[in-house]
């Protein structure tokens, strides 16, 4: 009980001298649920209440682990799934921001354009595989149009929003100063709606790579949904354990990276002003 | 930003390119532009979707996709929010579950899929578990987000009068998180509707309109696909459509939204 | 505590799911699920070439329980072939499957309770097609080129015996993961430079889609592939009854399709799988239905099985030992035989393939 209250009363880290401690328990607390499912997971393995066809042992999922660290297969498989979705997602950003700044900064661009844009963005990529795979078989292209497509939607609609964000004031007060329009994009609406390209970013990539995971698990012979598949199919649940987590972190550290950038953007920009 | 351009031209813009784009289609099919394998006429495409309403099962797919995924949406965003509130109200319980919340959510949904098939089965329980689980991680980081966020004076109000916790939850807590709330619930809607379609295609086969985009794929069909797809969209849509008006409706009490 | 309320609110709405998500119970009319490894063209609910496909289609298993309105037959048939059977027992969801050597050894190896309780489908030969222009006339040609085949079926096993025999491994060529239907189109479409299965392949070429190269029918019967009905043990020990019921049926369907004079009958029966007759002309040329139709766990059987299991771990399809003592369970067929007058109907083979003194 002690713990318990120690920890409540931590409950408003930034009025503690020592915040560094506070994130220590708070850490310490965090790792509490994932340490105690362990221990129920190795002792509902050990004394058989759960059947290996349903969970296999963590001893079991660590010694593949260890095989697949140690045999290269699990950083080959990694480093495919990465590629293909730094490639699809360069390409999907780099037209999703050229869209949304065009649509942003034109009203007619936009009303030729966003209609037809939402429509298609209607269609879940997963339904898109399919249509795909007819067009385009079942290679490389399939994969990087589908991971393309991912990340364009939420970069277009969110550069798209953050430029027509820009306050209507920052405008007037550009046009007081007699901003060229060049001057205006550059000193005005692009620091403006930088905050809104970080989200599409983030959004992006996210979808990006759930779209990764979807297009391997339909047609590959690698990448870490192939590795799902082919543990599904093998009934080896530690591969298919393993590339669960391999997908989660690589998805982790992506995310918590740009989430991390986001927040330092804010701050300065927020300085800025 | 209101917009100076009238309506009617801003609609004649808005068709323009779809306009453009049928006709293209339509003439690279008839002339041979395209291979029609690739690309079927709009005439093969309607008389596809004649087919496979009128002599196939096309509304019962329909039926049995939406079947699935308003099971999924209606377990998954329940459970969501009971999960979240008991989360947002213990902040011990919070600090327990969530940041492993927080790590297991980054694994793609899509990734479940084989744990789910060999928990669940090829029934149709396993498809409405993964739409579940689809729904009930927006579900419940949105619910907590909105729970926690309750406005600390209230809080002190509800205090000073003695509120237990049922009035707590039932007349601070709750009427707080619902803008919230109600974003988890689109989101969930919009995920579980993906959800449905990954479900479809990767377990077992049965009724649905995922099952016809793949049997089209297989039989190389691409009119049959293309009416698939076509359908996947406009559910996706309406349902997009359905949960903000759902979200205006029940939040119509509130002052509207400063941009 | 203040949170009872909402932590009882939240116990019984888990508790209530967990309710759902249970199986239906089997409490009156007993269902006795029955899966199959293969599903028919256009996912049709049915399939060919095996004395279970008869079994369905003929509805053997339907009319054993005519009288017995308690018990109802349900057919699954899976698109995910063995594997997909092997996660229909790991959820209880099956109590009689048929499916191929490799999977019912994962299943083993992984720790599935089931018994093999007779051959069905047994001594099924592989083919190999190569799409038009692939340019690929050999086994060893495809070297570096794309295959395909479905992972962890005995199709698998088979293509990796094949490949063994030609000088190349698993790795030396680009394995797609694809289903039999998804195959087809792959193929078709040039998607892929070559696969292995059977009657798909056959209707393929016949369409003039695609060339069959190879075929193991004629060459070394061991490239061949073995299937049986795996049953889940807590069923046949709960109802052992229903066991003898379901392995008479199984065997009397396996005497029909044995039977020369039912050959054209057979094949149009199959037909409701989609595949058309000359295929099953073609895949059944040269053999007698007797011999790939045959019940018997008899040592050419075991013998395969067994070879298998040592392949399979040798290939890396299977991590650990499975131990094949015990799981061929030969009780219930050696009583059908018995019964229905069938001891001398089919011929046993040795594990040296030669046809052995009864």
């Amino acid at each position: 009980m002690a713990v318990l209250t120690v920890t409540t009363e931590t409950d408003a880290p930034s009025r503690l001298p020592y915040p560094w401690r506070s994130r220590a328990v708070g850490l310490a607390v965090a790792l509490v649920l994932p340490a105690a499912l362990l221990i129920l997971w190795w002792a509902a393995s050990d004394r058989g209440w759960l059947a290996a066809q349903i969970l296999p042992h963590p001893l079991d999922v660590y010694q593949t682990l260890r095989d697949m660290v140690a045999s290269g297969e699990l950083l080959y498989h990694t480093a495919i799934s990465l590629r293909r979705v730094l490639i699809g997602f360069a390409i999907g950003a780099g037209f999703g921001l050229a869209l949304g700044i065009a649509m942003g900064l034109s009203e007619t661009v936009e009303d030729y354009v966003k209609p037809l844009f939402l429509a298609f963005a209607q269609i879940p990529t997963l339904g898109w595989i399919p249509l795909l795979m007819l067009l385009v078989g079942i290679g490389e292209t399939l994969k990087i149009i589908i991971i393309t497509k991912g990340a364009l939607v939420p970069m277009t609609l969110n550069t798209f929003a953050g430029i027509r964000n820009v306050s209507p004031r920052y405008l007037e007060v550009a046009r007081a100063l007699r901003f060229s329009r060049w001057q205006t994009l550059r000193l005005v609406i692009i620091p403006a709606s930088i905050p809104f390209v970080f989200t599409g970013i983030r959004y992006g990539l996210t979808h990006a790579w759930t779209s990764l995971v979807g297009v391997e698990l339909l047609a590959s012979s690698e990448g870490l949904g192939y590795l799902l598949v082919w543990g599904r199919q093998m009934f080896w649940l530690d591969t298919v354990i393993i590339a669960m987590l391999a997908i989660g972190i690589v998805g982790f550290v992506m995310d918590s990276g740009l989430n991390r950038t986001e927040r330092l953007i804010q701050r300065w920009k927020r300085n800025e002003i | 930003m209101a917009s100076k351009t009238p309506t009617s031209v801003r609609i004649r813009r808005g068709i323009t390119l779809p306009i453009l784009l049928l006709v293209l289609w339509e003439v690279s099919s008839r002339t041979g532009l395209v291979d029609p394998r690739f690309l079927p006429s709009l005439e093969s495409v309607a008389i596809t979707a004649k087919r496979e309403l009128l002599g196939n099962d096309l509304i019962f797919d329909l039926l049995s996709s939406l079947a699935r995924n308003l099971g999924g949406f209606l377990v998954g965003a329940v459970l969501g929010i009971a999960f979240a509130t008991v989360l947002a109200l213990s902040p011990l319980a919070g600090r327990l579950v969530m940041p492993t919340f927080n790590g297991v959510k980054q694994i793609s949904l899509l990734a479940w899929i084989p744990l789910i098939s060999v928990w669940f089965g090829f029934g149709e329980q396993a498809k409405i578990v993964f739409v579940a689980l689809a729904c009930f991680i927006p579900v419940v980081l949105n619910t907590y987000d909105g729970m926690r966020d309750a406005p600390k004076d209230l809080l002190e109000v509800g205090h000073a009068l003695r509120f237990n916790a049922r009035q707590r939850f039932l007349r601070i807590y709750l009427p707080s998180a619902m803008p919230a709330i109600a974003t988890g619930i689109h989101l969930g809607l919009i995920y579980s509707w993906l959800a449905t379609v990954g479900a479809e295609y990767f377990l077992a086969v049965g009724p649905g309109i995922g099952g016809l985009v793949i049997a089209g794929r297989e039989r190389f069909d691409m009119a049959m696909v293309m009416v698939g797809v076509i359908i996947l969209g406009l559910v996706g849509f309406t349902l997009n459509r359905l949960a903000a008006t759902l979200e205006n409706h029940l939040l119509r009490w509130r002052p509207p939204r400063t941009a | 505590m203040k949170l009872s309320i909402a932590l009882r609110a939240a116990a019984g709405a888990a508790f209530a799911f967990a309710l759902s998500l249970q199986p239906t119970l089997a409490a009156d009319p007993l269902v006795i699920h029955v899966g199959y490894a293969a599903i028919g063209v256009d996912n049709r609910p049915f399939a060919e070439g095996t004395s279970a496909a008869t079994a369905r289609a003929g509805e053997f298993l339907e009319k054993e329980f005519a009288n017995d309105p308690n018990v109802k037959i349900e057919w699954t048939f899976f698109k995910g072939a063995g594997p997909a059977v092997n996660e229909g027992f790991a959820n209880d969801q099956l109590d009689f499957a048929y499916q191929g050597d490799l999977p019912a050894l994962i299943g083993r190896a992984t720790g599935l309770k089931t018994k093999l309780l007779l051959a069905s489908g047994a001594r099924k030969p592989s083919y190999l097609a190569v799409a038009k222009d692939s340019g690929i006339k050999k086994i060893e040609d495809l070297r570096g080129r794309k295959v395909a085949l479905q992972r962890g079926t005995n199709s698998h096993l088979s293509a990796i015996k094949i490949l063994e025999a030609h000088g190349l491994k698993e790795r030396d060529v680009q394995v797609v993961n694809l289903d039999s239907a998804a195959t087809v189109a792959a193929l078709t479409s040039k998607d892929i430079d070559a696969a292995f299965g059977d009657t798909q392949l056959i209707n393929l070429a016949a369409k003039g889609s695609a060339d069959v190269i190879y075929t193991t029918k004629g060459d070394d019967p061991r490239f061949g592939r073995n299937a049986g009905i795996i049953a889940r043990e807590a069923f046949i020990s709960a109802h052992p009854e229903i066991t003898h019921r379901v392995v008479d049926a199984f065997v009397k369907a396996a005497q029909w399709s044995s039977d020369e004079s039912n050959r054209a009958a057979q094949f149009e029966l199959w037909g409701k799988s989609g595949t058309p007759i000359p295929i099953l002309e073609e895949y059944f040329s040269n053999d007698t239905l007797a011999y790939r139709n045959s019940p018997l766990i008899d040592d050419l059987l075991v013998s395969q099985y067994k070879e298998q299991a040592v392949k399979s771990k040798e290939f890396g399809l299977i991590r650990r030992d499975v131990d094949l003592n015990g799981w061929f369970e030969p009780k219930y067929l050696n009583s059908a035989l018995e019964r229905l007058k069938l001891k001398n109907f089919w011929q046993p083979y040795g594990a040296d393939g030669k046809p052995t003194a009864s």
